[in-house]
């Protein structure tokens, strides 16, 4: 009797307290979540802006194309290959480059903002730079410094590789290496700033060695900013459309999931299915990021077991 | 004494900062060069008869001033309302107990994974019918423009700051609370001033975020040239034939010169920043 007695006024007071806080969280669920639960019931339908008057529920149709398409199988590939490889790159890169800044010297602040800088150029204009300024066969910066070194050792014919037809993916990944690479080491900077710094000194009194210290203290703190670095910059790569789309415009064998999708959208205007291939794209994520995390705090934490 | 490990890392980090900023220095410099060197084929790392020809023509073609003020205004926008709801909806989402709590949080990374290309058609069809509600929020306005960068952005930002929202004691609140402090005033006077790293990192992101949309501008704004947003501006120098290249490097300057300014000016929050979304 008396406990539910109280129990109302408090659960007043309860929902008192989280007013405040209630319209931010509709606010959020309605706009991320609508978009998404419009794309999945759109994924079942049956919907091609040019045809019309076949417009219906499909079932699982699209989803069944989407999956025996050659085309999208091949995207899916490049896709887990550009974001696999530019993740990897410039976590590597990233860690490297942080480790450099890590202690205080003359002009860091200055070294740090070049090395962030390219984070902070707009997409499409970075794309436009490495495939205009830099690639270009004729007046582009790479072949040019090939010319300049050729003509020190007194060479007459400089080669001049056209890069972006001659390897296009590797054009596109170092272009988004570029711009991923400061980003990452933003992450592991604000990591290896943040190390308990008593237990390395206690290492070193100890006769740790520079390299024991990374290994066995410095790298398994990191895990987490790895972690966190890895999967925004996944998510983000994997949504890469500007580079692909400004650099090679999905040919040469580079077309990667979204590029695909937007083809089927504003090209074949096959609704349902490009909303499918979405779908498919979110299933997919979830199983590699997944899988992907497990395996590498896996490996981490048998590093510091050994 | 330094140790000789130490002077070569600091002459790397000089070398490494020189080479990854070259390509912004090669964009500044073929803004400033007059058109027949940018277009040589022995490019030269200097230019003897620097002119800011190349920033008058995009500065005085058609539009690109209020385009600029568009992406400004729709930027900082994005951002203020950003902070605002992701500090109130992260604080929910880690200080209030409910059913769905951690789905919740896991279905906003999803969200998060959707092809933007395969989202777009749906939030064309749901804008139209916002826009036949609110005009003010539908297509071809900003108000629509913020709306949608906002879908995007929210994410981020609340995965970010609620690792430190986590980290703000509970005994705090209860303190405070204690004291007499109404909920009201511990949100905004103590938890908001121990959040603001967090703040600030979000900021840095969500900015960077909206500034940088193509996509969503040239999907969403398709009749009123008025409400464009910077990068269609670049597309202005492209042509079938003969590419502006100088003008292009000169609006991509100027497209950077803004992000730089706003980095500058929080950098040094922004490494504690990012160091706390992870202590959650």
């Amino acid at each position: 009797m008396t406990t539910q007695a109280l129990a109302a006024p408090r659960r007043m007071a309860d929902w008192a307290r989280r007013a405040p806080l209630l319209p931010a969280l509709l606010f959020m669920i309605v706009v991320t979540q609508l978009p998404f639960v419009a794309t999945l019931v759109i994924s079942f339908l049956q919907w091609n802006a040019l045809d019309p008057k076949s417009r219906g529920f499909a079932g699982l149709d699209n989803y069944a194309t989407v999956i025996v398409d050659p085309d999208l199988r091949s995207s899916v590939l490049s896709t887990i290959v550009l974001t696999v490889s530019v993740v990897l790159v410039s976590l590597v890169l990233g860690l490297g480059l942080a480790l450099l800044l890590d202690k205080k010297f003359r002009g860091r602040g200055a070294v740090r903002t070049m090395l962030i800088a390219p984070f902070l150029v707009v997409p499409v204009a970075a794309a436009l730079l490495w495939k205009h300024v830099l690639f270009n066969p004729e007046y582009g910066l790479f072949n040019g410094v090939l010319t300049w070194i050729w003509g020190l050792f007194g060479g007459a014919t400089p080669p001049q590789p056209d890069w972006i037809s001659s390897m296009p993916k590797i054009a596109i990944e170092a272009s988004l290496v570029w711009q991923w690479t400061p980003f990452m080491m933003l992450i592991l900077l604000a990591g290896l700033q943040s190390r308990p710094m008593d237990a390395i000194e206690a290492a070193k009194m100890d006769g740790a060695t520079g390299w024991q210290v990374f290994r066995y203290l410095t790298l398994p703190h990191l895990r987490q900013y790895l972690e966190l670095g890895g999967l925004l910059g996944s998510i983000y790569i994997v949504q890469n459309f500007d580079a692909v789309f400004t650099i090679t415009s999905g040919g040469l064998g580079t077309a990667n999931l979204p590029y695909t999708i937007y083809q089927t959208f504003f090209q074949a205007h096959d609704y349902g299915q490009a909303s499918a291939a979405g779908v498919v794209v979110v299933i997919a994520s979830i199983i590699i990021a997944t899988f992907a995390l497990r395996v590498v705090s896996s490996l981490l934490r048998n590093e510091v077991q050994s | 004494m330094k140790r000789p490990g130490r002077t070569l890392a600091e002459v790397l980090a000089v070398l490494a900062a020189a080479a990854i900023a070259f390509p912004l220095y090669w964009m500044v410099l073929s803004a400033l060069k007059p058109e027949s060197e940018v277009i040589s084929s022995d490019p030269k790392p200097w230019t003897l008869q620097p002119s800011l020809d190349n920033f008058t023509r995009v500065l005085t073609t058609q539009g690109f001033g209020r385009y600029f003020l568009n992406s400004v205004l729709v930027a900082l926008v994005v951002v203020a309302l950003s902070l605002l709801i992701s500090f109130l909806a992260a604080t929910a989402l880690t200080r209030l107990r409910f059913r769905g709590r951690t789905l919740l949080l896991v279905m906003l990374l999803v969200a998060q994974m959707v092809p933007v290309e395969a989202l777009t058609i749906p939030m064309f069809f749901l804008m139209r019918s916002v826009g036949d509600a609110v005009p003010a929020f539908g297509l071809n306005q900003l108000g629509g423009l913020v709306l949608v960068h906002l879908a995007f952005s929210l994410p981020f930002a609340i995965w970010m700051l609620r690792g430190f929202v986590a980290a703000v004691p509970v005994e705090l609140e209860e303190a405070a609370t204690l004291d007499g402090a109404s909920r009201q005033r511990f949100l905004w006077q103590v938890l908001f001033p121990l959040v603001a790293p967090g703040l600030v990192a979000t900021s840095v992101l969500s900015f960077i975020h909206a500034w940088n949309d193509f996509l969503f501008a040239k999907t969403f704004i398709i009749s009123a040239s008025e409400n464009q947003t910077l990068p269609l501006a670049l597309l202005a120098f492209f042509k079938p034939d003969q590419n502006d290249w100088g003008a292009i490097m000169a609006g991509s300057t100027l497209m950077t010169v803004p992000v730089l300014v706003f980095f500058v000016l929080v950098q040094r929050r922004l490494v504690s920043g990012l160091a706390g979304a992870v202590k959650g």
